[in-house]
């Protein structure tokens, strides 16, 4: 059957709920996971699930001042696992879940609600402290560590006098040692910026004529690989980031899918060459990025330049009629993702491979 | 029971190669009341079924009949007329053969059943074999004491008989074909069915192994939780008595320098390995110390996110505003007497919207019309003084200046919504005032199309609504 050749996405478990939600993450080394978001009366709210034979149950229910956009909990230590959340008020707030009334840290970060959020350093995987990145819609992006109280440690801002953009999305790579780190973030103007926070500079920046909507590196534990960027108008760019061109940047391919704006980009923890891609009409896509023969080449005048690859679609599937806003892979079961979407679903889809599919990736 | 003429086999009269020849004189003369001394007598109207001959046709007299209670046969000769130009027509009471320049036709003494009947045409003859609808021996081949016009009669009604019978052929054959095909389909989505359904079963399976092997991890993750704290807690103590017993060694190294310097090294060093570790843990670096970064955008105009597909309206839209910013009207008489201020239609235009805000339309109107003599391209302009005609209620003006400042704000984007927007809220207001609804009703549809959450430009879409429909009075 050809049919099952291909990885297979199969639903588990839809669940509604009654609010909007805009972001789900797999709390890690356990089968929970959160959901931020706000309800109708204009309140935050986070809850925990788990799952218990075959269906989700609710564990607890955090109701706070602001509504919540945004998630993560890449920057706590495996034994504490706590969720840095940024809200419609530019608040960044750690919360400890098992005691949720006080946040373990607090500070009114940006002006404006904070869109997009990332942690690095945290959950055993790569090195160096501990930090968080929040991009905001007053067009600045800040690196903060939690030990440090109310100043960012990085600072990313327009010039004076600059008209602000709105920044979309962000996310941190290349931190395979203690003093690398960069911090990459897409704005809706369709400006996407590389920082170096080693070197405190702007390392590479491009257009790419459509709103940035997420971006997202293959392992931030490695020297950087490959940088998956989504857009407006159903397109997504794949940046091979490992030779890096003085005047060309770095080497890209890019696909059309979805017909409407890709929402998510996320891959696969356990093979960085497979992401999923979610979509504005509901729909997720899974893609497969194959490398080229050489990776880099020689241009005219003999300066090395980066050889984009090539993507090839495994599988899609359409869950709902309304956009999928986040997308998280669980860390500890291969194949197994939460996905939410705004017709306020919450849904557990899990990835069926057949043995047949061969295993690949180099390195 | 069979009567039979001049000795003719029975059983030879159904076969083709029967009748080697027809016996025309001996058969002919055995026949009571056949009509044969008609040859003379040709049917003057033509067949409308068939073209017409090129002459009369001749009557054939020569046939031949017999009959049983429940058949009858009659053998007609072709003389030599190809088979091919034989034309068979036979209804319930006629039956009738074409075959140029000969013509046959017999008006049948009693119905016949004429869809089981056959005709076998070979041999230089046509054998008709009919079975009748009733059972009984008839007197006479065909009917006796017809008239031309009787004759007529039969004919015609025997051809309407006729294409009723092949409507309803083709009628019941296009029923079958649907039945047919509406079988076909039952199977196919059977088919398709069982498919859908394996794999559904398949994906269920997949989703059961799924939660099992989930909930076994969690097991596992809870067993081993459990385990690694025993452990660290006893490994904790154990560390705390070993960093102890150092300490104490340590105070005796200047005694046993030798001996105990190598059981320190060896102990040393797992009580290196240990204070590593837990160094490790705390060796996290400490904050980066505060940077910042400028940066710089790729300039955009518009302050919505940038989509690739609006970009061309959006320059078009950019591009017709620098132009009539730059458009100056500059040859007006009356331009000399004027401050210089007054020249500026920016300035015209915000004494304009001063004079309207305190409810003096027509000085407005003046202003305004002013500023459009010296740049009639700013759409701004058209739309102000359209709200000033309508407090006016000088409707038509209003209706016209909305749809100058309509047609100025074209292409469509997203930074001239409102304008857009205001003007055909304007522009439907004017056209409900002079009863024009179904006009206004599209203009307002339009705004509703530019902003569908504005629950007033709804709601007067609404009562638009109800007074087309002659619902309500108007309020």
């Amino acid at each position: 059957m050809s049919a099952f050749e291909k990885p297979q996405i199969i639903s588990h478990i839809q669940k509604g709920l009654n609010y909007t939600v805009f972001d789900c993450k797999w709390v890690p080394c356990s089968a929970k996971f959160v959901t931020m978001g706000n309800f109708a009366r204009g309140t935050g709210v986070i809850q925990l699930y788990e799952i218990q034979h075959g269906d989700l149950k609710l564990l607890r229910e955090i109701e706070k001042a602001k509504p919540i956009k945004c998630g993560t909990f890449g920057a706590t230590s495996l034994q504490q696992r706590y969720l840095a959340t940024g809200d419609f008020a530019g608040n960044l707030h750690i919360w400890n879940l098992e005691a949720p009334e006080i946040p373990v840290y607090s500070v009114k970060g940006h002006k404006e609600i904070i869109n997009t959020i990332d942690g690095v350093g945290g959950l055993g995987i790569g090195e160096g402290a501990p930090e968080i990145v929040t991009g905001s819609r007053d067009g600045t992006v800040k690196v903060w560590d939690p030990r440090q109280k109310d100043d960012p440690v990085a600072n990313m801002e327009p010039v004076q006098g600059e008209n602000k953009r709105d920044c979309w999305t962000v996310a941190f790579g290349n931190a395979y040692n203690q003093e690398e780190r960069v911090v990459c973030a897409g704005y809706d103007n369709g400006d996407i910026k590389l920082f170096d926070l080693r070197n405190m500079s702007l390392r590479w920046e491009t257009n790419i004529k459509n709103g940035v909507c997420s971006l997202e590196f293959d392992r931030k534990d490695i020297s950087m690989n490959k940088l998956v960027a989504t857009s407006l108008e159903g397109k997504f760019h794949v940046f091979d980031m490992r030779t890096q061109h003085p005047t060309k940047g770095f080497a890209s391919v890019s696909e059309k899918a979805h017909k409407s704006t890709v929402w998510q980009v996320r891959h696969l923890p356990q093979n960085r060459e497979l992401f999923l891609t979610a979509g504005g009409a509901g729909s997720l896509h899974l893609w497969k990025y194959e490398y080229p023969i050489q990776r880099s080449k020689k241009d005219s005048e003999g300066v090395e330049m980066g050889v984009a690859g090539s993507v090839s679609l495994l599988q899609n599937v359409t869950l709902s009629t309304q956009p999928i806003s986040s997308l998280d892979w669980s860390p500890d079961k291969r194949g197994l993702c939460i996905c939410s979407s705004f017709d306020q679903m919450a849904e557990r889809t899990t990835l069926y491979r057949s043995e047949a599919a061969p295993h690949l990736g180099p390195l | 029971m069979t009567r039979r003429w001049k000795g003719r086999a029975r059983g030879t009269l159904g076969t083709r190669g029967a009748a080697a020849g027809p016996d025309p004189e001996g058969l002919a003369l055995g026949n009571p009341g056949f009509p044969s001394n008609r040859a003379g007598a040709c049917p003057k109207q033509p067949n409308p079924r068939l073209l017409p001959p090129p002459e009369m046709p001749l009557q054939v007299s020569d046939y031949t009949w017999q009959q049983t209670k429940t058949s009858v046969f009659i053998s007609v000769p072709l003389r030599g007329v190809s088979v091919r130009d034989a034309d068979v027509f036979c209804t319930e009471n006629y039956l009738k053969v074409n075959f140029p320049p000969f013509l046959f036709e017999v008006f049948l003494c009693a119905p016949i059943d004429d869809e089981n009947s056959k005709a076998k045409i070979g041999n230089d003859t046509i054998i008709f074999t009919l079975y009748k609808k009733e059972v009984a021996m008839w007197e006479t081949l065909s009917l006796s004491g017809v008239d031309k016009e009787m004759m007529q009669r039969i004919r015609e009604k025997s051809i309407l008989q006729a294409q009723e019978r092949a409507k309803e052929a083709t009628e019941a054959k296009a029923a079958a074909r649907r039945e047919d095909q509406k079988y076909a389909l039952n199977v196919m989505m059977q088919i398709e069915e069982e498919e859908r359904k394996k794999i559904e079963d398949m994906k269920e399976n997949e989703r059961m192994k799924a939660t099992k092997e989930l909930e076994a991890w969690k097991e596992c993750q809870r067993k081993a939780e459990e385990q690694k704290r025993i452990h660290r807690e006893e490994k904790f103590c154990e560390q705390e008595k070993q960093i102890e017993d150092e300490r104490k060694k340590l105070k005796h190294k200047s005694h046993t320098r030798i001996s105990a310097s190598r059981n320190l090294a060896t102990k040393g060093r797992n009580s290196e390995n240990i204070f590593l570790e837990k160094l490790k843990e705390n060796s996290i670096p400490a904050p980066r110390s505060v940077g910042s970064i400028k940066i710089n955008f790729t300039p955009r105009v518009f302050p919505t996110a940038l989509r690739e597909s609006q970009v061309a309206e959006e320059e078009e839209w950019l591009h017709k505003q620098a132009e009539a910013r730059r458009a100056l009207n500059t040859d007006i008489p009356e331009l000399s007497d004027l401050k210089e201020e007054e020249k500026n239609p920016e300035w015209l235009k915000d004494k304009g919207n001063k004079l309207f805000a305190t409810e003096n339309y027509l000085a407005a109107i003046n202003a305004y019309n002013l500023a459009i003599r010296l740049n009639n391209k700013i759409p701004l302009l058209y739309l102000n003084r359209a709200a000033c005609h309508l407090k006016l209620k000088n409707l038509h003006k209003a209706i016209e200046d909305s749809s100058k400042a309509l047609e100025l704000l074209t292409p469509p984007v997203a930074d001239n919504a409102n304008g857009r927007m205001k003007a055909h809220i304007r522009r439907g207001t004017a056209f409900c005032q002079l009863e024009l609804y179904v006009e206004g009703l599209q203009d307002y549809e339009a705004a509703l199309k530019i902003d569908p959450s504005n629950e007033i430009v709804q709601n007067d879409a609404e009562k638009i609504r109800n007074i087309i429909q002659g619902t309500e009075l108007k309020s």
